[in-house]
């Protein structure tokens, strides 16, 4: 039976509004603060802020019409920041009056909770589905390009599978912006989900020169200062830390670094080819001269960039090839509930041929 | 100038004192810590380092108090004092998917070559009474012009190995000239002569794999050098089974296989001393080279015998780093270290780009 989109519509609130009453309970954000890595007010920013409870007509709209149409989906959470369940079911519900959604194991508080809420039919947990076996419909897999690739691999011949890869922010500051609000607004960016989404932000490229760019760097370090006593960091995994250790000194040695209780910012000098530093409230920073020149410093990332935040949305607008994400910076985060984040589009959606 | 050359003459008495089997001139700590305050006098980026780490180098006492530049500032900066029409001698690593390459460049060259051959005659050759013909199993120098194994291997060919004029190298364009070294290999047999055969474990994969198990012995008394990873170039094979593999292909014993470890970053080498009564898996240091394993993430050093981060001092770095922190994880065991490889990857949080995905973890390995 095919739904209508008032049909589709109606079920897809349903999950908003079951997220809306999970954001609230207490129950599970103690599990979200035991097992997310994010500290108790990491959490709560997250499902005040980021959660997207409060969607528009039209967002929802642009979602349905986007999803397309299976005969069933299953969704696979392997790796995503906890409220990205919303978007990914949401997604897979519009398009299937059959959904079933596998969460990671280290990260499954959400997505259980949701569907548990929930309480549709239509939607199910099975963390044990033999994807082997799995007949007609798509598979919608957010993880890293190996599990997708795995995905890809084992999925019977005529499933489709959805890839929804790891990304990167890029923050783009001009030289006409207030430094100080600039600065705000993208530590705001960084500090959400300790910046382990794949919308954060992990380079800012800079208009300008040297003297103008430490100065942005300076008002990013205080930023990131001030929002570290309201939302504090949570725990690095240990390979995390070792990036950071390794990031520390390397950009000590090539540039500058701002180095905070929780946070690094660093700042490259002009020419110098681009790092990207680990997630984790991390921030480098490379002087551009133009938007020409913003492109080819990020040459080598490009093809990872699913968010552009900038001051100036009009002119980051041609900073990747691909679609992506672009907002002003403070909102790289909280990108409208249209559609999957990464909108890298057709060329990670393939056809299984086994 | 003056400085520098005297530090590169204190660090090449190191190498002359080994080689003549006398005892070290000075102190390890005395040069690497002489030689640290004279990169932080003059390479601004040591110098901010320093200050970043908040350690005062006038305060080096030992080794350790010298902070260890990471391998990724030989990427994004120029790691050396000196400018670039001294440059005699340029080193890059390989590239990785993210198009990034680290360089090393040298001013005195020379002292480079002085302390690979010593380390390399006392850990390959030094049990052998004649030079062994030296065959490479690698690109010569004008294909590789900016590999420090590629020098090396021709050091070594022209040094350690039997006068011979004909080119020891056996890749081409990345092709394996089989049969060219099947000849050499078959002229050595019929005139007594060892082998020192010379290659990295890619290579001698893909070698193995073209012989398809038929055995190729080498000379009585040969010997080969394997060097680094596989860096995705060939299939991966376990470092103990391609061990046995070579030692049965070859009909050499297992402990004339011998692993080297480099880097492109360094000006020393360290190597299993199997041929000198040493253990296998066990990476020896020259005197002049020290390692360390340090804690990943607060990058002081491990209690013995835990594993830790690769923090090597060179004391033949005199002009670009005298410390280095590499990314392999590495123990103290015996007289050496182990190589433990990269720390495994732990399932990352979120969907952010993990750093292994953006460099598709390609390691450069000389």
């Amino acid at each position: 039976m095919n739904r209508t989109c008032d049909e589709r519509l109606r079920d897809v609130r349903r999950l908003v509004d079951a997220a809306r009453e999970v954001s609230l309970d207490a129950a599970v954000v103690e599990a979200l603060v035991a097992t997310t890595g994010l500290t108790r007010p990491g959490v709560t920013l997250a499902l005040e802020e980021h959660l997207e409870t409060r969607p528009s007509e039209d967002e929802l709209r642009r979602l349905v019409e986007r999803a397309g149409t299976a005969e069933r989906v299953h969704v696979v959470l392997s790796s995503n920041v906890f409220v990205g369940a919303l978007r990914a079911l949401a997604v897979a519900r519009a398009a299937s009056e059959r959904v079933t959604a596998a969460p990671s194991r280290r990260a499954s508080v959400f997505a259980r909770a949701l569907v548990e809420r929930t309480a549709d039919p239509g939607l199910s947990i099975d963390g044990a589905l033999d994807i082997r076996k799995f007949g007609g419909g798509e598979i919608h897999v957010y993880g890293r390009d190996s599990t997708i690739a795995h995905f890809r691999a084992s999925a019977p011949k005529g499933v489709r599978v959805r890839g929804h890869g790891s990304g990167l922010g890029i923050a783009l500051v001009t030289s006409w912006a207030d430094p100080t609000v600039a600065a705000r607004a993208l530590a705001r960016d960084v500090a959400a989900f300790d910046q382990r989404g794949c919308l954060s932000p992990r380079v800012v490229l800079f208009f300008g020169g040297e003297g103008v760019g430490q100065e942005f760097s300076s008002e990013l370090d205080r930023a990131l200062v001030s929002l570290e006593d309201v939302v504090p960091r949570g725990n690095l995994e240990p390979q995390e830390s070792m990036a950071v250790a390794r990031y520390a000194d390397a950009i000590a040695f090539v540039g500058r670094l701002w180095r905070g209780k929780a946070h690094l910012v660093g700042l490259a000098p002009k020419g110098a080819p681009l790092f990207v530093p680990p997630s984790g409230r991390h921030i480098h920073i490379a002087l551009v001269e133009s938007l020409s020149d913003a492109r080819a410093r990020i040459a080598t990332v490009a093809q990872f960039v699913t968010a552009v935040g900038s001051d100036d949305i009009e002119i980051v607008r041609g900073l990747v090839d691909h679609p992506a994400r672009v907002s002003r910076l403070g909102e790289m985060q909280r990108p409208p509930l249209d559609g999957p984040v990464d909108m890298r589009g057709q060329s990670v959606v393939t056809e299984a041929t086994s | 100038m003056r400085e520098s050359d005297a530090l590169h003459a204190r660090a090449l008495a190191f190498v002359g004192a080994f080689a003549k089997g006398l005892r070290m001139p000075e102190s390890f700590d005395t040069l690497a810590c002489d030689v640290a305050r004279f990169q932080a006098k003059r390479i601004d980026g040591f110098a901010r380092l320093c200050l970043a780490r908040g350690v005062e180098p006038s305060a080096f006492r030992v080794s350790r108090d010298i902070p260890a530049v990471p391998t990724e500032a030989f990427k994004a900066a120029c790691v050396r004092w000196f400018p670039e029409e001294e440059i005699l001698a340029t080193f890059r690593t390989s590239g990785t998917s993210a198009g990034i390459r680290g360089t090393h460049s040298l001013r005195r060259p020379e002292t480079y070559d002085t302390a690979a051959l010593a380390f390399g005659r006392w850990a390959l050759t030094s049990d052998c009474p004649e030079r062994p013909v030296v065959l490479i199993l690698g690109p010569g120098p004008d294909e590789a012009p900016d590999s420090s194994l590629t020098r090396m291997a021709a050091l070594f060919a022209e040094r350690l190995g039997a006068v011979d004029s004909r080119p020891p190298y056996f890749v081409s364009r990345g092709v394996l000239d089989i049969a060219g070294i099947d000849d050499r290999i078959a002229e050595s047999t019929l005139r007594g002569q060892r082998v020192l055969l010379l290659a990295t474990a890619f290579a001698l994969v893909h070698f193995l794999d073209a012989l398809a198990g038929a055995p190729f012995p080498l000379p009585p008394g040969s010997r080969v050098m394997q060097t680094g990873g596989f860096k995705g170039r060939s299939r991966e094979v376990d470092s103990r089974a391609l061990r046995r593999e070579l030692s049965r292909v070859f009909a050499v014993d297992e402990r004339a296989i011998v692993g080297e470890y480099g880097m492109t970053e360094l000006s020393s080498q360290f190597y299993e001393a199997t041929l000198c009564g040493g253990d296998p898996e066990i990476y020896v240091e020259p005197p002049w080279a020290r390692i360390e394993p340090v804690h990943p993430e607060t990058l002081d050093p491990v209690e013995d015998g835990d594993v830790g981060i690769a923090r090597i001092v060179d004391l033949m770095n005199v002009d670009s780093a005298v410390a280095v922190l590499a990314s392999d994880r590495v123990r103290r065991r015996g007289a050496g270290v182990e190589l433990l490889g990269r720390l495994p990857g732990s399932p990352p949080r979120g969907c952010s780009l993990a750093l292994d995905e953006l460099l598709g973890e390609a390691r450069g390995v000389e």
